[in-house]
């Protein structure tokens, strides 16, 4: 089979060197971060970098087997309980086991999902993905005395790599230091993982069964179980979002199970450009900075976040990634 | 436990009066909220640069209605202070707002900017009760010193933060809120048979409703819930809950619903009737600014403030802190306070207070310690009444009030009747310092332990 054709402007395969060129220096930068910013800069930054995650693994769903799921905050709100409820019931306090628990959880969770959900696409798909995850939200909303309600549940902070670094004495310096170098040693190792997966034959497959269904099912493809393998990894990378998420905040409350919470990914994930592999780690990023300040500098928070939206829908539909490849492409083509 | 104690002495040995003058005598040297003619000069050097508070409230959304009067309170004191020249002549206050409305976690994170990255001297607001259990942790460690407003939760400082340093609250506990309204029951309409609930369903409405059971449970032992209704905060929609309700033939309905969710809910009774088929009590129904309750308001309602205050309390020259709060605040605004302006008031007083306090003692500014020594313990006669902070637990405690609904000339809108106030001393229901910590609220253990079962 001769290489697959590339459907402009798409996601697909690229050359793992030149990533690596692009790669080291944005690595480099994020790990010099906390000397020289200061910790309110970091952990804003952890932030962005925890989103990535959760956005790069909704955007294999959306961007490379095109399925657009509106119900991702389920599987960031489950890894984010799982942490929570091994905190109050078996009295853990290792990141490591956090992790671990946060996996199996929304493996759990989103193989089940996944079976439901995979037999459908588009509307019916996203539908079903928002039923679900409200049907967890309400769990854990009415389920007080397990969940805590809209209390939610307190996590402290977390020992790291095995209780070699732990969060004794000032929680920020940990949390814009210790806690920002495993936030960015896993996003690393989430990225490298998502990269080695889209470029897989798996992750060729999946684009194939994106492109054209029918053609892909005659090539061999077994459609649904790709399917329910890229809701899996999805909602598992969310998952461990989630995990990653609650020792920042330093509790979990229902809100992120909310599906306005999967309407933030979805708007992350468009405002990056769900057509590249960089798309959804630069929404997540920016979305954060772009939220933060704006419930920061005004009470009208939610019409700067309106506004961004509709004029992103209407005037750079391939996102930031994408508007500034074009560029590129363009300044390139300009010069002789 | 004896039970051979008739409601109506039990009553009176809490001290639930109707009607009541305040009862407390003022020492020589008890700070008062608003700015002295005289100031003392401050000892020592005072720098000039300004005092950062970031205020957190809502200011979007159904519950703006009752919590943004929160920011004006303090933006009132905080001119009122500037205008004196600052804290300790010299500090001038800034206020910084952020919404709440933005969401628990977007709420710890502002905090954090706020802290980290503008640099505030003190944090104070709040108005939801599923919001300080999550800021209370994130100030404790970022040592910012704080006082929440409202956000009154047990759970805040009997589970969350079970022993505070930098974090303070000034309104009255929230199971209070739910015990005055129960007696307040108990004394109007004791032989209440049916009650029907209708509460928010988080946390807030499931504390009055444990509290509103216990006590009912205490003094109208012959009463029983027919029915309960939970609508989720922020619903607009209440016809579901009021015909339920309704339906269950109730001889009271209870509610703790409030804010914009309130203005939604009786106006929608008045449409099923409500009000004539049952007696009516709530926990909350003047706690939103009082404009926003119309004419068409039923009288003689329950009408919670949250069992803190009511603009038209302490009346006229008897209580002139109130009097002359409520003036000003009506000259700037153009609207009267509710229990959250009255309170982010006096915090920001009870912060300029120890302020002084410190400097007389220390000289130059005082560091948090220093701050945080003079709060705990402290007392300060504010607009509703004296208000003390508990140092075991950094709570603020007040006499808590309640009334009914009364439609007068002088106001567009409905106020608490002023003939029928009814005042409880707070020690009366509250758990005491050093009572073990309960489930759910150490309130709730220490009226179940402790209360008689009366009878009829």
């Amino acid at each position: 089979m001769s290489a697959p054709t590339r459907v402009l402007g798409q996601p697909r395969a690229g050359s793992s060197s030149r990533a690596l060129l692009v790669a080291a220096p944005i690595a480099a930068l994020l790990a010099v971060v906390p000397l020289v910013v200061p910790p309110y800069g970091a952990i804003l930054l952890a932030y962005g970098l925890v989103m990535a995650i959760g956005a790069l693994g909704f955007n294999l769903l959306l961007g490379y087997t095109g399925l657009l799921s509106f119900g991702h905050s389920a599987y960031f709100g489950v890894g984010a309980y799982s942490v929570a409820l091994m905190v109050k019931y078996l009295r853990v306090g290792s990141m490591e086991l956090f992790l671990l628990g946060a996996i199996v959880g929304s493996v759990i969770v989103t193989a089940v999902f996944g079976i439901v959900c995979v037999r459908y696409t588009r509307i019916f798909f996203g539908i079903l993905t928002l039923a679900l995850s409200q049907v967890l939200w309400s769990l854990a909303f009415k389920f007080f005395w397990v969940t805590g309600g809209t209390d939610g549940l307190r996590v402290p902070t977390p020992s790291l790599f095995g209780g070699l670094v732990t969060g004794a004495g000032d929680k920020t310096v940990f949390m814009s230091h210790a806690y920002y170098y495993y936030v960015l040693i896993l996003f690393g190792a989430c990225v490298a993982l998502m990269w080695v997966i889209v470029n897989s034959p798996f992750g060729m497959a999946l684009q194939a069964i994106r492109d054209n269904e029918t053609r892909a099912e005659f090539v061999g493809v077994r459609i649904w179980r790709y399917r329910w393998v890229a809701f899996l990894v999805s909602g598992v990378f969310t998952g461990l979002a989630g995990a990653l998420w609650v020792p920042l905040n330093g509790l979990t409350t229902p809100d992120i199970m909310h599906w306005t919470f999967s309407g933030e990914l979805v708007f992350m994930t468009v405002l990056g450009g769900f057509r590249s592999f960089a798309g959804p780690v630069v929404g997540a990023i920016v979305f954060n900075y772009l939220k933060t300040y704006a419930v920061g500098y005004t009470v009208y928070w939610q019409l700067v976040l309106g506004v961004v939206l509709v004029t992103l829908v209407l005037s750079l539909p391939t996102g930031i990634v994408g508007s500034a490849e074009k560029l590129l492409a363009r300044f390139q083509r300009s010069r002789p | 436990m004896a039970a051979d104690v008739n409601r109506r002495d039990f009553l009176s040995g809490l001290g639930v009066t109707v009607g009541a003058a305040l009862s407390a005598t003022a020492g020589a040297a008890l700070p008062v909220v608003g700015v002295a003619q005289a100031q003392e000069k401050p000892k020592g050097n005072i720098p000039d640069k300004p005092f950062k508070i970031g205020h957190m409230t809502f200011f979007t959304g159904p519950a703006a209605v009752l919590g943004e009067p929160m920011y004006k309170g303090q933006l009132l004191a905080s001119e009122e202070i500037n205008a004196a020249g600052g804290l300790l002549g010299k500090r001038k206050v800034e206020v910084l707002k952020a919404d709440e409305a933005a969401g628990t976690d977007a709420n710890v994170k502002e905090l954090r900017r706020l802290k980290l990255s503008e640099n505030i001297d003190f944090f104070c607001g709040i108005t939801s009760s599923g919001n300080t259990p999550a800021l209370g942790p994130v100030a404790e460690e970022l040592k910012v010193l704080t006082m929440f407003v409202d956000g009154c939760t047990d759970f805040l400082f009997d589970k969350a933060v079970p022993n505070p340093h930098y974090i303070f609250r000034l309104t009255n506990i929230q199971s209070a809120d739910g015990c005055t309204t129960a007696l307040a029951i108990a004394q109007t309409w004791p032989k209440s048979k049916r009650i029907a609930h209708i509460h928010p369903d988080y946390s807030y409405g499931r504390n009055a409703f444990d509290h509103l059971k216990i006590v009912m449970t205490k003094l109208m032992p012959q009463a029983e819930v027919v029915s309960e209704g939970w609508p989720k905060l922020g619903t607009t929609d209440f016809s579901s809950h009021i015909t339920k309700a309704i339906a269950s033939k109730p001889d009271l309905i209870v509610s703790s619903v409030w804010g914009g969710d309130y203005v939604a809910l009786y106006k929608q009774a008045l449409r099923y009737g409500m009000f004539q088929k049952a007696k009516f009590a709530t926990t909350l129904a003047m706690g939103t600014a009082p404009h926003a309750i119309g004419k068409d308001h039923p009288e003689g309602v329950i009408a919670g403030v949250h069992s803190n205050y009511h603009f038209t309390y302490p009346s006229g020259d008897k209580w002139p802190l109130n009097k002359s709060f409520v003036e000003k605040y009506h000259a700037r605004f153009n609207e009267y306070p509710n229990f959250q302006a009255e309170g982010a008031y006096t915090a920001t007083y009870m912060l300029k207070a120890a302020i002084e306090k410190a400097n007389k003692l220390a000289g130059g500014w005082p560091d948090d310690e220093m701050i945080i020594a003079m709060l705990e313990g402290a007392m300060i006669a504010g607009p509703a009444g004296y208000v003390y902070i508990r140092p075991d637990n950094h709570q603020g405690y007040k006499e808590a009030i309640i009334g009914f609904s009364k439609h007068v000339p002088e106001y567009p809108f409905p106020i608490l009747d002023p003939n029928r106030i009814i005042t409880i001393p707070i020690r009366n229901i509250t758990a005491p310092p050093g009572w073990p910590k309960g489930e759910p609220t150490s309130t709730y253990t220490w009226i179940d332990k402790t209360w008689p079962v009366v009878k009829a």
